[in-house]
């Protein structure tokens, strides 16, 4: 598991919008061979094409703010129409807090925050049972204001 | 300081040694701590007077912590006989500027125990305050100490001791995301110090049960944040709903019986309340946006909790069925993580401002609000069972946690040694 999500984030480094990640590095480093190996099977070459069409796993939110931006709607729906043509892709939206908060004022931020994105994918047809939300609050604090969709 | 002398006068003792403080001295009432004795001779009697002479330099310890009595250093030249126990030379100790006295004893049983006896003296007016005994097992002197001092601090204030209570917090190790998370226990003195879950899913805010019996924290360990619950005596763990809903920010009613948490309904986080043996939980509050953090008043009528439903994140008090909402916070800047205090005299919280977090309090009816330490990096308050300390938790100039107290009588906030990095301090009651 450890291995297959570094390797989603050595990908997404390489597209131009997802330079940081930090959520998903690891404590291990990769072993050699992954990186040699342009051609990506299961789960990695789902997670590379999903970002690669929907324009990025990752939607930011304003300061103090829950709602959805024209930009993240955008990516939403770029998201919500690979997913409609792969049912068989479960998703997790990861929501993030803003690290000056308090704990669990965060954890709540980061939960609407990912409550709002899914949602809005399932207003667009994706199945309810195909993506769950979580939060990270601020104990994950690289990401900043924001939720990574992610497939597991 | 008004309060102080005002509950005294009330219990009836004290009140004259702590009366006589001019302003500008130290608030501290000095008490002496003579080696305890023992009525056993020979060997025994020596063996005896050993452990009493730990027992005593631990009251020293556990007193000399705290911001109200100041205790002098136990001499063993200060030795007194049994009888002395109850019969002790006022004079003597007045002589030495000290304004309350602690005696006693360490006898053995016939069934290999110990017993302790502590007599607590105002030596202005030559009178016993208070007086306690109790059986220990042979190994258990640190706990004597810690009801001995206990006896002599409320005897002294008025209020509980912290001595004999409990501290849970998340100790940290290691930098970053991969850092790892565990819910550490410790006596509030630091000993005992135990690792209550794994350390392989991170873990939040642990909240400790009335009596320490059991404790309410959250787990990451199924991805999302669901609250669970700890049995202390046989590290039993489950968790508080059947589902896998976002649960978090748990916190017991003062009687244990009921947990009140916040738990996500669409994008809605809501205050709910539910049995701490289980059953559907019970719905507090409705608003949209963010309810969270709830703290019960210490007989369980109302709670405290933070809302974001008027713009910005501030404290509301309720009654505990969700009925009489209103906001008590209008400092300016968001307010959160709400704590009451056991005596119920006031809610302690976070303060958050553009240059950082503080921890304060403010009295249930939103007057007298006070902000207690400097910051930057501070949030998460805790109170000691005696309503006079806060613990709390304080980000290092590195960006590391580490856990501080500060006393409500305005001196500054302490560190407090943990064995590494530590986030989200919780402080029992009396444990007894």
């Amino acid at each position: 598991m450890r291995k297959t999500i570094f390797t989603f984030a050595l990908l997404l480094g390489a597209t131009a919008a997802e330079a940081q990640l930090p959520g998903l590095r690891r404590r291990s480093p990769a072993p050699p061979q992954q990186q040699q190996r342009p051609v990506l099977q299961g789960i990695d070459a789902q997670r590379a094409e999903f970002a690669a069409q929907s324009g990025g796993t990752t939607v930011y939110f304003g300061a103090e703010n829950v709602g959805l931006s024209v930009a993240a709607r955008t990516v939403l729906s770029a998201q919500a129409n690979w997913l409609r043509r792969h049912p068989e892709v479960v998703v997790r939206v990861e929501g993030y807090g803003d690290g000056g908060d308090t704990r669990d004022h965060a954890l709540a931020v980061g939960a609407r925050r990912a409550e709002e994105a899914r949602s809005y994918l399932v207003l667009l047809g994706v199945p309810a049972a195909q993506v769950s939300a979580t939060t990270w609050g601020k104990e994950r604090p690289g990401l900043g204001r924001a939720v990574t969709v992610l497939i597991r | 300081m008004k309060r102080t002398i005002l509950s005294l006068a009330l219990l009836g003792f004290g009140s004259a040694a702590v009366a006589q403080q001019q302003p500008g001295q130290p608030a501290a009432t000095v008490i002496a701590v003579p080696p305890l004795t023992s009525p056993n001779g020979g060997n025994q009697g020596n063996e005896m007077l050993a452990v009493g002479w730990q027992v005593t330099q631990q009251i020293e310890t556990d007193l000399r912590q705290t911001a109200e009595v100041m205790p002098l250093q136990p001499n063993r030249d200060d030795y007194y006989s049994y009888p002395e126990v109850t019969a002790p030379s006022f004079s003597k100790w007045r002589a030495k500027g000290a304004k309350a006295l602690v005696t006693g004893f360490v006898q053995a049983r016939q069934d290999g125990r110990l017993t302790v006896g502590c007599y607590v003296y105002d030596l202005d007016k030559g009178r016993e305050l208070a007086r306690k005994g109790f059986a220990i097992g042979p190994k258990d002197w640190r706990r004597a100490a810690h009801k001995c001092s206990g006896l002599a601090y409320t005897a002294i204030t008025g209020a509980p001791g912290m001595f004999d209570t409990m501290i849970a917090y998340v100790a940290e190790s290691g930098v970053g995301d991969g850092r790892t998370r565990r819910i550490a226990v410790m006596d509030s003195d630091g000993y005992n110090h135990r690792y209550v879950t794994a350390g392989d899913a991170m873990v939040l805010t642990p909240r400790i049960a009335p009596k320490a019996t059991q404790l309410a924290y959250v787990s990451f360990a199924g991805g999302r944040p669901n609250i669970h619950l700890i049995d202390l005596g046989s590290n039993q763990d489950r968790p508080l709903l059947p589902n896998d809903v976002m649960s978090f920010a748990p916190r017991f009613s003062p009687d244990g019986t009921k947990i009140a948490f916040s738990m996500m309904t669409g994008t809605n986080s809501d205050i709910y309340v539910a049995n701490s043996a289980g059953g559907a939980p019970q719905r507090l509050t409705t608003a949209p946006g963010v309810d969270t953090d709830p703290s019960f008043s210490p007989d369980g009528s109302r709670i405290v909790f933070e809302s974001d439903r008027g713009g910005s994140q501030q404290l509301y008090v309720m009654n505990a069925d969700g009925t009489g909402q209103r906001r008590i916070s209008f400092g300016g800047g968001w307010y959160g993580s709400p704590v009451w205090s056991p005596d119920g005299e006031w809610i302690a919280f976070t303060r958050r401002s553009q240059d950082g977090r503080r921890i304060g309090i403010v009295k249930p009816d939103g007057t007298g609000e006070r902000v207690l330490t400097n910051g930057p990096g501070d949030e998460g308050p805790a109170w000691a069972a005696s309503s006079r300390e806060i613990l709390f938790q304080r980000a290092g100039a590195n960006g590391a946690a580490g856990l501080a107290r500060v006393a409500l009588d305005g001196s500054g906030a302490r560190p407090v040694t943990i064995p590494q990095g530590g986030s989200d301090p919780d402080w029992s009651g009396v444990v007894d």
